[in-house]
């Protein structure tokens, strides 16, 4: 009880000290609650909506299989027969039904030629106003569409795009543009998320958007009262068949939520990458607070060893102040994880995802786990600190200093630091020996863990060495306050490892992944200018055929390559299957883009019933030239199809592709299934590049989803899209520099504290306070640089490893981006200087004689 | 009595006045009404140049804050301090560190060093700080003269107590301060130990010219010095010039009769 209390009145009486390691512990459990909150309430949100859209049962046409893969269509909307309807209606059970019309491919185009779908990734649905609509909408100004011409739009995108009624709006929908008048704006009865919608008379709806009066994308059924939503559906399966989808409520709003769980769930990783890192840092933050505490009152714990506290008593009085330092960070950390997540909603609003903050969804289970997060993490780092303090023997009490330096365990620990290193080391370069990618993986992260775990426990060792070079090269020039500094950050070393640590795995992280970035961006790059020989990439992500025929009558081109995607299942002559899509191309794609081929030649594949595989589907199955494959084309026929090439791995440009004929495609699979283009190469005639160029932008200008690109803007593009990943990885350094700068701070500010008499001597003696601050802002710098110069290196190696090992896959340029780095090192020398202010300050304004006063 | 003022402000020599440190009317205060403490009323006190003054008296006396407010370590309520022609009493902080770093020597109790520096760097750090060379023979006279000579590149924490004073010792008299304060400087030493320390202060005033006032509750200690002044109640009560122990032990004791019998007086006046 007495431990307790003491453990009690400790923790109440270094509340200052503990602040920051509160502020880590907060900030981590925060990122981890703020993560569940925010996904929590989006998956509520979106089965709400989910909920209201979805019909009791639902008849649409069987979805093939990967009809998306990475994001592209690889397959045409399918649609039901309006005959259907009526032999649904008859069904038993079912109270009424009626068939909708609603579509993704259309684009919403207004006045002024610019598109009024949402910019984040959610889709714009045009559909037909009937029954469905009516019940999730309310037309809040203007009227429902009465005939051909009128048109709805929701209330968030009318406000968003400053649209109003009267307003005029081009459709542009795969059977043809046409323009609408906004007859009126109706607004969704629940929290739409971001989704852009409009509607169309049915009849308008069926010719407009589907291109046939007689078909609806789906039927929706009411089920009668008191019957099961499952009954239903079986007797509707047994009345039409199972050539069609057949989903009961609850099996619509899964599947739905299961499409947008994926990118729920990227979210929630990248969030959770932010929580690890901040709990990994953090640790390094605790432990060293602890230790410090128990450095300063070693002899305190002597003195209660001395009368009789046992070992135990010690090392549980340490965890318990751990505990209530992980509980009060913890509590604080779940309420600002709250408000994480309602700034997080905030910010998604301003990127077009609509979220209602009062619809904040906090399950019990989320404080828990962070509660049981913070608690824990500060105990664990917490014990080492403790068994120190346990091991603080009795005679502490009557010694002057503080605890002696083990010198034989510091020696210890370099050595099996180094071993851990050596061994990060040979598996980084058994990540390089490696020949597969599969293969080189496994040792590439165990590389990465036992290196980073090497330098944290090589650390104080490595301080020594570090901080004398830094010393001599930066802190000569400072004179003695530069050398006192050095000597300070030498004192303990451990310490100052453990501070510089928390900024290494940061910058570490960073290394390495801007290394890999711009090599991606420079792989990428010398592939193009290598391998394309198009002048032009035109691409879409809701591609209509009017677009690619204005396309193909620009004068100027030499020729137009089309390429789609084509979901097919794959024999093997061994008799392997394999459900996949084909890279289906006219012709000239071989001049378009020049790929390398093994045997045989990719002109032949494009040759009719030719096809080429890649490497190493050929080796896993034993293909050469000249085999047979046997290609099902779903929603079509099958094929035997020749082989005629094989084609290599390791290009950065369709990777493993299984190309195909265009034509070829076209004899086995009906017009109307055919999928629409995933992109469109284009080449000028000779010397006409630039007016090619420039018509071909004119004819899309009308198509505000089409992008036309030349080599030059391909390539800006392709380095903006890595740029943007960067930039999260730069997030994620923020995050990690703001705890490494608590790190920072907390062990100046918990050294100057210890240092407190030597601080008051100094300025007796004729230190000005200018100096003193210099001394601890140089501290600091110190530290910094340590940390960012192991980071560094840490990341460049391992970067440079990662590089080496995907260069199988096409990544052959390794490009280490210098200025970044140079940044990156020059920032932390900020870093450490930001960090010092406050000590800096605190300790400049000791008085002097309180300060020799200390004890 | 509460003054310890000589006539003369000007020396033998005519060059410099012969008084190296005044105060005049000092007055050091702590909190304010009831809680109210006077630590130095109204003193006036000169040191004399070229000697060794001891300050006295009982726990409470103000004799450290008096050595303090001289050295410019602490600010006082009133009144006016001067360390030769300067008056510290109305210099700022800034001024005051310099003041301290290039004029002014220090010996603590303990911890009178900077335990990541060696001997030597300890004993230069003034001048270090200061951006000045020091000069090499004097440093080489006064190291020979407390005889650190092979102890030079020894941590604090490898040095014994009495070395570390040592090591004081000679950082106070290697930038030639003008005055030389030490606050109990044998305090925390044996009788041996303390004896040289004090031995090497006496010297440094015949030999080096120096200027030292120390403070002390040690009889043995003061009798080192050339004057004794006695404080109590933060007044000046008395002053001896060459002091031996048996002399400072009787004038110890009757002052702490006369506190003792002023405070039951003053109690039996309320």
């Amino acid at each position: 009880m007495t431990i307790l209390r003491t453990s009690m009145r400790n923790f109440v009486a270094h509340k200052g000290r503990m602040i920051l390691s509160a502020v880590a512990v907060m900030l981590s459990v925060a990122f981890v609650c703020g993560t569940l909150v925010f996904s929590d309430t989006m998956s509520a949100t979106f089965d709400r909506l989910f909920r209201t859209t979805a019909a009791d049962v639902s008849v649409a046409a069987k979805e093939q299989r990967g009809a998306q893969q990475n994001g592209q269509r690889t397959a045409q909307q399918q649609n039901v027969p309006a005959s259907l309807l009526d032999t649904v209606k008859n069904v038993e059970g079912v109270a009424s039904a009626h068939g909708t019309v609603s579509t993704e491919t259309a684009t919403l185009v207004d006045g002024e030629g610019r598109s009024i779908g949402p910019t984040g990734g959610a889709p714009t649905i045009v559909g037909a106003w009937g029954p469905s609509a009516r019940k999730q909408f309310d037309v809040v100004s203007g009227h429902a569409p009465r005939g051909p011409g009128d048109l709805v739009v929701d209330a968030d995108t009318a406000d968003k795009k400053h649209l109003e009624t009267g307003d005029r709006v081009k459709v542009i929908a795969v059977p043809g543009t046409f323009t609408a008048r906004i007859s009126g704006i109706a607004e969704f009865r629940t929290t739409n998320p971001g989704a852009a919608l409009a509607f169309l008379d049915a009849g308008s709806a069926q010719k407009r958007l589907l291109g046939k009066g007689d078909v609806y994308s789906s039927l929706n059924v009411t089920v009668a009262d008191g019957v099961a939503d499952r009954t239903v559906k079986k007797r509707v399966v047994a009345a039409i068949g199972d050539d069609y989808q057949v989903q009961t409520k609850g099996e619509s709003v899964e599947s739905a939520g299961e499409q947008i769980g994926s990118f729920l769930d990227f979210l929630k990783y990248v969030m959770l990458g932010f929580a690890g890192l901040s709990v990994l840092v953090g640790i390094f933050l605790i432990v060293n607070t602890f230790s410090m505490l128990v450095a300063q009152r070693t002899r305190e714990i002597g003195l209660l060893r001395a009368i009789g506290a046992d070992r135990r008593q010690m090392n549980r009085s340490v965890l318990i102040e751990a505990t209530m330092l992980g509980v009060v960070g913890s509590v604080l950390g779940v309420g600002a994880g709250i408000g994480l997540a309602v700034g997080l909603m905030e910010f998604m609003g301003t990127v077009g995802m609509k979220l209602d903050t009062s619809e904040l969804t906090v399950k019990a289970t989320t404080p828990l786990a962070g509660l049981a997060l913070g608690v824990v993490v500060t105990v664990v780092a917490a014990y080492l600190p403790a068994r120190r303090a346990s091991k603080v023997s009795p005679m502490a009490a009557l010694r002057d200093a503080g605890m002696p330096a083990d010198r034989r365990a510091g020696r210890v620990r370099a050595l099996v630091g180094l071993l851990l290193a050596a061994a990060g080391g040979a598996a980084l370069a058994a990540t390089v020996a490696a020949g597969k990618v599969s293969e080189g993986w496994g040792y590439l992260v165990a590389g990465i863990v036992l290196t980073l775990v090497g330098c944290v426990v090589v650390g104080p060792a490595l301080a020594g060495l570090v901080v004398r070079v830094l010393g001599a090269v930066v802190l000569r020039v400072f004179g003695p306050v530069g050398r006192m500094a050095e000597r300070n950050t030498l004192r303990n070393p451990r310490r100052t490892g453990a501070t510089a640590a928390a900024l290494m795995i940061g910058l570490a992280l960073v290394a390495g992944l801007s290394v890999v970035g711009s090599s991606l961006v420079a792989s990428v790059g010398d592939e193009l200018d290598r391998s394309v020989g198009a002048d032009f990439v035109v691409r879409s992500d809701k591609p209509v055929p009017e677009a690619e025929r204005a396309v193909k009558s620009v004068g100027s081109l030499k020729h137009v390559t089309d390429m789609k995607m084509v979901n097919v299942k794959l024999t093997a002559p061994d008799g392997g299957t394999e459900t996949t899509a084909l890279t289906a191309t006219d012709p000239t794609y071989t001049e378009d883009v020049r790929q390398k081929t093994l045997s045989g030649s990719l002109a032949d594949a494009y040759g009719p019933d030719a096809m080429s595989v890649r490497k190493s589907y050929a080796v896993r199955h034993g293909i050469e030239v000249g085999d047979r494959m046997t290609v099902e084309f779903l929603g079509g026929r099958t094929a035997k199809l020749r082989v005629a090439a094989v084609t290599a791995d390791d290009s950065s440009m369709g990777t493993g592709a299984t190309y195909v004929a265009l034509g070829t495609v076209e004899r086995y699979l009906d017009a109307d299934r055919l999928p629409p283009n995933v992109i469109t190469f284009a080449k000028a005639k000779d010397g006409e590049a630039d007016a090619a160029y420039a018509a071909v932008k004119r004819k899309l200008e009308q198509y505000p989803q089409y992008m036309v690109r030349n080599q030059a803007d391909y390539k800006q593009e392709l380095e903006d899209q890595i740029g943007q990943l960067l930039n999260m990885v730069y997030g994620l350094l923020g995050l990690a520099i703001v705890v490494a700068v608590l790190g920072v701070v907390n062990t100046l500010a918990l050294s100057v504290v210890e240092r407190t008499r030597e601080i008051g001597l100094l300025r007796a003696i004729g230190l000005s306070r200018r100096q003193l601050r210099r001394m601890i802002r140089l501290e600091a710098v110190v530290i910094a640089l340590f940390g960012a110069l192991l980071g560094l290196g840490l990341g460049m190696g391992w970067g440079a490893t990662a590089q080496d090992l995907l260069a199988l896959e096409g990544v052959r340029v390794l490009e280490i981006p210098w200025p970044t780095l140079v940044w990156v090192f020059c920032g932390s020398a900020f870093v450490g200087l930001v960090a010092a202010l406050v000590p800096a300050f605190r300790a400049g304004r000791m008085n002097v004689l309180a300060a020799i006063a200390t004890e | 009595m509460s003054t310890a003022v000589s006539t003369s402000t000007t020396g033998g020599s005519g060059e410099r006045t012969a008084v190296a440190a005044r105060a005049r009317k000092v007055v050091k205060a702590f909190g304010t009404g009831d809680t109210r403490v006077v630590a130095l009323d109204e003193v006036d006190v000169d040191i004399e140049r070229g000697q060794f003054t001891a300050i006295m008296g009982p726990s409470g006396s103000g004799k450290s804050t008096l050595m303090h407010c001289l050295a410019g370590l602490d600010t006082v309520t009133s009144g006016q301090i001067w360390l030769d022609e300067t008056e510290i009493t109305t210099l700022k902080d800034k001024k005051l560190t310099r003041l301290r770093r290039d004029r002014v020597g220090f010996i603590f109790q303990a911890f009178n060093l900077i335990p990541t520096l060696d001997a030597l760097e300890n004993i230069t750090l003034p001048m270090a700080i200061a951006g000045r060379k020091p000069d090499r023979e004097w440093l080489d006279r006064i190291v020979a003269t407390v005889g650190l000579a092979d102890r030079l590149h020894h941590r604090p924490a490898q040095l014994s107590g009495g070395q570390q004073q040592r090591v004081a010792v000679a950082r106070a008299l290697a930038s030639r301060p003008e005055i030389i304060f030490g606050d109990e400087p044998t305090g925390n030493l044996d009788s041996r130990a303390g004896a040289e320390v004090l031995g090497f202060l006496r010297q440094s005033v015949d030999e080096l010219g120096r200027t030292i006032v120390m403070v002390t509750h040690d009889p043995i200690a003061a009798s080192y010095a050339d004057r004794v002044l006695f404080l109590a109640d933060g007044r000046i009560v008395d002053e001896m010039a060459d002091p031996t122990t048996d002399k400072v032990i009787e004038r110890m004791r009757t002052l702490s009769v006369e506190d003792t019998s002023r405070t039951e007086a003053a109690g039996s006046e309320q």
